[in-house]
């Protein structure tokens, strides 16, 4: 089992470099850079190239990357042109915030879509799990970008919830924390709601299988309650699927989220991520896209672990593998 | 004393000839010029809340050029003059008053009295001297040092006593003091050690404690929050006075919000969750906005056309195109009047700007009375013309086909570059194309960042490019770089040795003679004659200026609108929201 952790941490840790070294990259090699970016069409060759050397711009990409590299071995993720700060003090901050946007839309999620597909999936045929079927292919259909800007709108026009931003400029009567939850609304909606209906989906259709089991056609047959057998006996082995996901619907929540964080204003890692793109923060692109890195493998441990304890044959064959 | 503001009175006489006639052709319904019309008492205290698409980069003006940190400057900073965005008459602030040498070389200015910055400290022309020496810093590489030079040199500033400080220029310069407009007069005793120290740069970065940025303009940063706003609070030492003689700024506090998508920036507009925006509303958000005006929830002002117009240039560098035949072509003005003949404007206008734009011919648009030259004579919209001045350089249809090729029949076929998500930009490239098909010339329109514009442009790595050149102020002294052959931003054939062209030449010699000039007069007639200059060879082809439009709460009042950003905050010490 050390050894499994050890291998999982080695290729998280891998997965950031090569994200982050991607990145940089990427956005380096791109026509243009932070300074013809910051400079605008009007500054001189002078300042442009006076500019490029205080910023190392002027050096090789092989330079530049050996660099950094160095750097990073120290956990130093460089300098942000754009803040003129480190990259790993700009980092946390955000991320805390896509955190707390990323879990409450996933802790929604979780708590309305998997009830609703064991409801739609246990009872298959029924009106309710035909309107709940229904309104998760809706959903699912629409992009968080679209259900954004549908959630924004619908908040402007009655005026209920707050359009943008993490926390009002006053703090209002209600104390802070309510309004955290009032301005979290809008996006976590935005993005919990697609999320929902994808996991109703894969609970409905595990549960469906699941009912079809022997053993849980046994327990009809011994006069089991229905409801018994569908929350306790059948949701066990239903939750399998929904717990191989997770890990990646974690990843996923960061970049779903970087849409919705741009149209409410929540300043997360993406809107942070957006704004180093356009300016070619190349640095500061490395280092969030790094963050989303580390994100995803986090995502896919804390599925693995999951898995583990809802099937113990899962963690006892990739012991085995390890 | 003879020659004190003798420009400026002259200045002021137009501009309010100016000023009238804007308020005659103010739109009489929901949509209006102005709102400054208050009846009463100005209103005092109160909160603004103020959108912007990105935060600052730096509380330091020096360090960053981009219009949040811009904003930031502005309502935490002073300068020693304020150039009035609507007259633009040079307005006393920090200098109350000023003497003009005979020799137009060197201005005397007569600093304000018992005027302190935030913290207490006492200002002085030390002071003064102390934010040269910062923007002329070469190890700093201030973003200002370009702003306050004069003909690409350095100005010379002294300090006669601690209230006085003589400005001279390296040779006669009609601009004069409006260039210290955009220069912000920074706390020598907070800043000079690390001006000596090189790490000027540096100062006053985000993450510096807000209680060591001081200033002398209205407001205080008391808040910042990164990726969601920055809170001013009113500057309880700010020196200047109502003109009841009460104190500003009116808000006791102004929030600027980090919004960075702007249909998030107009429903919170539109549902009262925002005052104003800091930007100009684009075209196809002004009929949402418009329905909202008419209901009395926002108030929308037409601020008229704009000074700027985005334009067409081609790659004129000797020897750039190496050896590509086109080069025999690409580089004529046959084709670049060609191109003009055969967009029709109106067109342009009602696809792009949506009906809200006005044709344009030149670098000044019809708003700038005074600059503009009202004989620039008007390309017509004429095909067949323009085919026949295509076929004058040798650009027939050889095929039959309906499109162009040159004498060794080669199609007649260029790139367009334009900048990517600027809506403005790539509808204008769109509809370039689609006229010119209509005269056989193929454009290909490529849409990159614009870093990535600006880095084929300086390595004269294009063919054509479809772009904004702005002006950064309406005083064509003030844009040498824009108009000499040596310029940065000629943008056509940049920073040249010497001039490529005889026309260039000319238009060197006559910007020489205009911006040395005293006399108004002389000075509009030689830059007719560049005007004209322009026309004839149209290094840049310019189709439509657009009208532009801005929204602000209707609780929002005494408001000075002006056309340039930010069009509503330019004053900041004297909006007033109604209470």
């Amino acid at each position: 089992m050390i050894r499994y952790a050890a291998r999982r941490l080695a290729f998280a840790l891998f997965l950031v470099i090569a994200v982050s070294s991607a990145s940089l990259l990427l956005s380096r090699l791109a026509p243009g850079d932070f300074v013809t970016e910051s400079l605008g069409a009007r500054a001189s060759r002078q300042a442009i190239e006076q500019q490029r050397a205080r910023f190392g711009l002027n050096r090789s990409f092989g330079a530049q990357y050996r660099d950094w590299l160095a750097s990073v071995a120290r956990l130093d993720f460089g300098y942000s042109m754009l803040y003129d700060r480190p990259v790993r003090d700009l980092i946390p901050e955000r991320a805390a915030n896509t955190a707390i946007l990323a879990l409450t839309a996933l802790v929604c999620a979780t708590l309305v879509g998997v009830p609703l597909g064991i409801v739609s999936g246990s009872r298959r045929g029924g009106l309710l799990s035909a309107a709940i079927r229904t309104a998760s292919v809706v959903l699912l259909s629409m992009p968080p970008l679209l259900t954004s800007l549908f959630l924004v709108f619908a908040a402007a026009r009655t005026g209920w919830l707050p359009i943008a931003g993490m926390r009002s400029a006053t703090v209002p009567a209600g104390g802070g924390f309510m309004d955290l939850i009032r301005h979290l609304v809008v996006p976590a909606a935005a993005i919990a709601l697609p999320l929902a209906a994808m996991l109703e989906r894969l609970q409905a259709q595990a549960m469906a299988e699941v009912i079809a089991e022997p053993f849980v056609l046994a327990a009809v047959a011994r006069g089991v309650p229905r409801s018994r057998i569908v929350w306790h006996g059948a949701l066990k082995a239903a939750l399998r699927p929904v717990a191989a996901v997770y890990g990646l619907i974690i990843g996923s929540l960061l970049s779903g989220s970087f849409a919705v964080e741009v149209i409410t204003a929540w300043p997360g890692l993406g809107s942070l991520m957006l704004q180093a793109l356009r300016t070619r923060d190349v640095y500061l692109v490395a280092g969030c896209a790094g963050a989303g890195a580390l994100f995803l493998a986090c995502g896919t441990l804390v599925s693995d672990l999951a898995l583990a304890a809802i099937d113990p044959r899962t963690s006892d064959a990739r012991a085995e593998a390890a | 004393m003879g020659q004190i503001l003798t420009g400026l009175n002259r200045r002021l006489l137009v501009s309010l000839a100016l000023a009238a006639l804007c308020a005659a052709g103010c739109r009489s319904d929901s949509t209006s010029r102005s709102t400054a019309g208050l009846q009463g008492a100005v209103p005092r205290g109160g909160e603004l809340l103020v959108s912007v698409r990105s935060e600052p980069r730096s509380f330091n003006r020096h360090a960053a050029r981009d219009t949040t940190t811009d904003l930031v400057s502005k309502l935490t900073q002073g300068s020693l003059i304020r150039v009035n965005q609507v007259t633009q008459a040079v307005e006393p602030w920090l200098a109350e008053s000023w003497t003009t040498a005979a020799d137009g070389r060197s201005v005397t200015l007569h600093l304000a009295r018992d005027v302190s910055f935030s913290d207490g400290h006492p200002f002085t022309a030390g002071d003064v001297l102390f934010a040269f020496e910062a923007a002329y810093d070469e190890k700093s590489g201030s973003a200002l040092a370009d702003v306050v030079q004069a003909g690409g040199k350095k100005l010379v500033v002294t300090a006669t006593d601690p209230l006085t400080v003589v400005v001279t220029f390296p040779s006669p310069f009609a601009p004069g003091i409006r260039i210290l407009n955009d220069l912000p007069i920074l706390p020598r005793h907070k800043l000079e050690g690390a001006l000596k120290a090189g790490t000027f740069r540096k100062s006053w970065g985000l993450d510096t404690p807000l209680s060591e940025i001081v200033g002398l303009g209205p407001f205080l940063v008391s808040e910042y929050v990164p990726g969601q706003r920055v809170v001013f609070a009113r500057n309880p030492r700010y020196f200047a006075k109502a003109p009841d003689g009460g104190a500003l700024p009116y808000l006791d506090r102004l929030v600027v919000e980090i919004i960075p998508d702007q249909s998030a920036e107009l429903l919170r507009l539109e549902s009262g969750q925002l005052d104003m925006m800091t930007s100009e509303i684009a075209p196809d958000a002004y009929a949402p906005l418009k329905r909202a005006a008419d209901q009395g929830r926002v108030r929308l002002l037409d601020l008229g056309v704009s000074r700027n117009a985005d334009g067409l240039w081609f790659n004129l560098k000797p020897g750039a195109l190496g050896g590509d035949p086109r080069a025999a072509w690409l580089q004529r003005d046959e084709l670049r009047r060609a191109i003009s003949m055969a967009v029709d404007r109106k067109l342009f206008a009602d696809t792009v700007f949506f009906g809200a734009g006005v044709p344009v011919y030149g670098p000044e648009t019809p708003a700038d009375k005074v600059w503009y030259w009202p004989g620039l004579p008007q390309t017509p919209h004429d095909t067949a013309a323009a085919k026949q001045l295509l076929a004058s350089i040798g650009l027939t249809d050889h095929g039959r086909d309906g499109l162009l090729d040159d004498p060794q029949n080669r199609p007649v076929r260029f790139t367009l570059l334009t900048q990517k998500g600027r809506p403005n930009l790539e509808r204008g490239a769109a509809v370039i194309r689609d006229e010119l098909k209509k005269i056989g010339v193929t454009v290909d329109v490529v849409a990159l960042d614009s870093g990535a514009v600006i880095d084929q442009l300086l390595h004269a790595r294009y063919e054509a490019i479809y772009f904004n050149a702005d002006k950064t102020d309406l005083d064509p002294g003030t844009n040498p770089d824009f108009w000499f052959s040596f310029g940065s931003a000629h943008v056509w054939n940049l920073e040249q040795r010497a001039p490529a062209t005889p026309w260039e030449r000319q238009i060197d010699a006559l910007m020489t003679r205009q911006i040395a000039s005293t006399d108004e007069a002389e000075r509009q007639s030689l830059y007719a004659d560049v005007q004209k200059i322009f026309f004839e060879h149209a290094p840049i082809v310019y189709f439509v200026a657009p009208r532009i439009y801005v929204a602000h709460s209707v609780r929002v009042t005494n408001l000075t609108p002006s056309e340039y950003r930010p069009q509503l905050l330019w004053r900041p010490d004297t909006v007033a929201v109604a209470r």
